[in-house]
């Protein structure tokens, strides 16, 4: 029984969604408490498995039988390793803080309360289940389920428009990803045998190079899909139309991670010899790509949300670089610091959001440091922790990955290091105007700290986003196998990551002053607009792809509507019953004798096929 | 000797039968075509006769030729029914109808000679000469076929089968019987509602 | 002796005049009354087929009896057959059979 403690990990906040969305619609207080005590219970249980407390791998159920001699059962059961409990601790730790400030950030919101904090637990459940998934089908679960949620979320004002296209435009061009991340579910069915994770990764040597590399990439898809990477990066953006704590939560810290989890779970359990040259190439470059162009286009952004939705994607295609350099210690390292101080930046923005009544420019801001020093305090240790300022977090992590890189393909490392002066200048260029200068605007002048529910998560936050990077922090909490902080060593990264700090500190300095200027001096040319429009990729998406797809679409249906359903099937059967109709109306003149007429005849015809062609009747 | 003879009556009572029904058909006035109708159906009754159901015939003659012609007759007199116009103008729809009818009895006819030994009855002016012949149940290889078997004598005073016919009636048919004079009650409601002066408001 | 089959064409002419004159007629009385003759005429083939199922003499009074119920039926008919035409004449002013036809608009 107590072995099967886990269960209560997804059952927990499943029940309580259900609860909340089914009794508590019209108690929004009741929902919220009952969220937030979920995630408090989550936590705590994670804590419990962590320390040892409790300890023991729950039972593995079958869930759907498959007939066929050699393929495996669909099963459900819970992996219990350090990879997946340290990172249920980054899930539920965000999780349960993100509740609590979800309290201050939703008050005075007319929105239906229920239903967010049902969004959030039902997104808790399915995060954990990705998470704890002993198996790929699971994983698979977990993975439509989390899109759902953050469908639900993004789209919680789903009176606003852009909210309720950003859902769907996060929702379907996950599909995309998704399609590629099935397709590589049934390849490892295929060439596997299995979809566990503890017993995939025999036999590899035996597989062909093409066929593991075509299964790596596939589940890569859905990789890229979820954690937002080029060329299926153009969600995430927009995804924060929806409520800011959602946006820590989901977009920052834990379910775009989800994608570098699954790349490390796979690295771990397929082994790396799984992860070929090509594929592992492909993986990197894409994760590079994803840095530098996200990292360009957050230096030109003007709404606060969107500068660090950017930089989230950058800060995941670094991930996910050093996922394509085999580099799972470095990924999951800096998954785990950039999930803190990432989430903390967000919840920072989204305070300094409602404070300003909601306002997201940053240019309409400006002076904020004086007005609301906790916030500002904890958004700048954000700050340092992801421009790697040493003795933060993020610095480290960083500095493993860039220490990957330059072991295994210096091309990446100096990549990882352009990615980090443009880091460092554009957070310095949102600082700069945040929070120096004076109030642009009527909403910022009168801004001040949030209540507790506000303070205390960023407070916490800002604590772990310090901290995190050590190694009596890291070496318990990290979500990786036997996890060890290296500290740092005076080499050429450290020289090179320093350097890019500087430059891209004094760069937006000298650029940006003390924040005085009400406008951006970069903006106006074609560099700049071109960087705004996010290098015209929505914009081909828009036009090119999808407007191509719904041309021919629309044409297809059209003819099939026209020509089949209404020529063919609604007028043609018309016509045809019309014509028979007529043909037929003669028979129904109204005449008595007409009706005894055919009688009549059909009287003979009756007699004649009884008397004489079957006489035997 | 008597068999022949009532074979012979039998022919000449079909004749006036089919020769009045024509004349139903025919005439313009319905009268004229009630007053042949009696006519067709007293021969048939006459018919049936022949056949030894005398007690049907007798129900065919007051059922059919007794009431129903009364009440045929009895509507058109009350409602005054005109002549029709002359045969010429409805000729086609004549041909077609004679057409058909013709048809039709033609398929009858050669249904019933196409059973089996149905044309082994001799001719009845034959039969007149020589009646032993004809009155020995001859040929009938099939029950179908040959001419009708010979009634079983029974008591001259008795209507003969009339007593058998009244005993299937009651004891095997009963219900039926009673369920019929259901259909005979509703008949009779039913024409006292239909006949009813329906109100104008 | 009078071959079954005879009767049994007596039968089926009586019954064919009647079909021609519900066929040709248009006066409804007159329409009514070919079909009450062929009525009786299939009661000439049942008695007479009763007559020829007979064994010893003994004919099948099963056939009597329907064409007993046959008259009866067609008496029960008369009367309800008589009682429309009657309304049908109030309603019209005429008996014919083209004069009923708003079915059909």
């Amino acid at each position: 029984m107590i072995q099967n403690l886990p269960w209560l990990f997804l059952l927990l906040p499943l029940a309580v969604a259900a609860i909340d969305w089914l009794f508590f619609k019209k108690c929004a207080c009741c929902a919220a408490a009952l969220s937030i005590l979920s995630a408090l219970g989550t936590f705590g249980l994670c804590i419990a498995y962590l320390t040892g407390l409790c300890t023991g791998t729950p039972d593995v159920y079958t869930w759907m039988p498959i007939a066929t001699e050699g393929m495996p059962s669909l099963s459900l059961g819970l992996l219990m390793d350090p990879l997946a409990m340290r990172m249920m601790l980054v899930v539920t730790g965000i999780g349960l803080l993100v509740h609590i400030f979800s309290l201050g950030y939703m008050k005075g919101d007319t929105s239906n309360h229920s239903r967010y904090f049902a969004g959030l637990s039902i997104f808790m459940f399915s995060m954990t289940m990705i998470v704890l998934a002993d198996n790929l089908a699971m994983t698979f679960i977990g993975w439509e389920m989390v899109g759902f949620s953050s469908y639900l979320l993004i789209g919680h004002w789903f009176n606003k428009e852009s909210a309720a296209d950003a859902a769907k435009k996060a929702f379907i061009t996950n599909r995309v990803g998704d399609f590629g991340f099935l397709i590589g579910i049934l390849l490892t069915m295929g060439v596997f045998g299995t979809l566990s994770f503890s017993e995939m990764g025999t036999g590899t040597e035996a597989i062909p190079t093409a066929v593991l590399t075509a299964t790596v990439l596939c589940l890569f898809c859905g990789a890229i899909g979820k954690s937002a990477q080029f060329p299926l990066h153009v969600w995430l953006p927009d995804a924060m139309e929806g409520p800011t704590p959602v946006s820590a939560l989901i977009h920052a810290a834990t379910m775009v991670a989800a994608g570098v989890y699954m790349m490390v779970r796979l690295q771990v359990s397929m082994g790396e010899g799984a992860f070929t040259e090509t594929a592992c190439l492909v993986i990197a470059g894409v994760g590079a790509i994803t840095a530098v162009l996200a990292a360009l286009m957050a230096v030109q952004q003007d709404d606060i949300k969107r500068v660090l939705a950017y930089s989230t994607l950058s800060q995941l295609g670094y991930m996910i670089m050093a996922v394509g350099l085999l580099a799972g210690e470095a990924a999951m390292f800096h998954l785990y610091t950039h999930a803190w101080f990432k989430a903390l930046l967000f919840l920072g923005a989204g305070a300094i959001i409602v404070r300003c009544h909601h306002e997201q420019d940053i240019w309409k801001m400006g002076g904020l440091g004086n007005r609301m020093p906790i916030t500002t305090v904890c958004f700048l240790m954000g700050t340092f922790a992801l421009i790697a300022i040493p003795g933060f977090s993020g610095f480290f992590s960083k500095e493993l990955i860039l220490d990957a890189a330059l072991e295994k393909c210096p091309f990446f490392f100096w990549v990882g290091a352009g990615v980090a002066a443009l880091t460092t200048f554009y957070m310095a260029r949102l600082c700069i105007i945040t929070f120096c200068g004076s109030a642009r605007a009527h909403g910022a002048e009168h801004a001040k700290d949030g209540g507790f529910t506000m303070s205390m998560p960023l407070l916490l936050l800002a604590v772990m986003a310090v901290i995190s990077g050590f190694g009596f922090v890291a070496d318990y909490l990290v979500p990786f196998e036997g996890f060890h902080a290296h500290g740092f060593e005076l080499g050429l990264p450290f020289y090179v990551s320093m350097g890019a700090l500087v430059v891209g500190l004094l760069l937006a300095f000298v650029i940006y002053g003390c924040g005085k200027r009400s406008k951006d001096p970069l903006s106006g040319n074609f560099i700049s607009k071109s960087l705004r429009e996010r290098l015209y990729i929505d914009k081909f998406y828009d036009k090119g792809i999808i407007g191509i797809l719904q041309e021919c679409g629309a044409r297809t249906i059209e003819f099939a509507d026209s020509a089949i359903i209404r020529g063919l099937f609604a007028q043609g059967a018309a016509w045809f019953t019309g014509k028979i109709g007529m043909l037929l109306s003669w028979i129904q003149g109204g005449s008595l004798r007409a009706y005894s007429l055919i009688i009549g005849i059909g009287v003979i015809f009756v007699i004649f096929l009884l008397a004489y062609t079957f006489p035997s009747l | 000797m008597e068999a022949a003879i009532s074979s012979i009556l039998f022919y000449l009572f079909a004749a006036i039968a089919v020769l009045s029904a024509f004349g139903v058909v025919a005439s313009r006035n319905p009268v004229t075509s009630a007053m042949c109708m009696a006519v067709s159906f007293a021969s048939t009754a006459a018919v049936l006769f022949c056949m030894g159901a005398q007690f049907l015939g007798i129900v065919q003659i007051i059922v059919y030729a007794g009431a129903i012609l009364v009440l045929f007759l009895f509507v058109v007199m009350m409602l005054d029914v005109k002549s029709e116009e002359s045969t010429l103008s409805r000729l086609p729809r004549a041909i077609v109808g004679v057409v058909i009818a013709g048809i039709f009895a033609g398929m009858v006819t050669k249904a019933a000679l196409l059973l089996p030994g149905a044309t082994e009855g001799k001719c009845p002016v034959a039969a007149l000469c020589c009646d032993e012949a004809c009155t020995t149940d001859t040929g009938a290889t099939d029950k179908f076929g040959g001419p009708l078997p010979a009634l079983k004598e029974t008591d001259t005073k008795e209507i003969s089968g009339t007593k058998a016919l009244g005993e299937t009636l009651f004891t095997q048919y009963n219900i039926a019987f009673v369920i019929l004079s259901f259909a005979l009650l509703a008949g009779t409601v039913g024409a006292v509602a239909l006949g009813r002066k329906i109100r104008k408001d | 002796m009078t071959p079954l089959a005879h009767y049994l064409i007596l039968s089926g002419i009586l019954f064919s005049i009647g079909l021609a004159g519900v066929l040709i007629r248009k006066n409804i009385i007159v329409v009514f009354m070919c079909l009450e003759m062929m009525l009786s005429a299939a009661n000439i083939s049942l008695v007479a087929f009763s007559r020829a199922q007979g064994t010893e003499g003994v004919p099948v009074y099963d056939a009597q009896v329907l064409a007993l119920f046959v008259v009866a039926i067609a008496a029960a008919e008369v009367a309800i057959g008589l009682a429309l035409i009657v309304a049908m004449f109030r309603a019209r002013k005429s008996v014919e059979s083209t004069a009923i036809t708003s079915l059909k608009d």
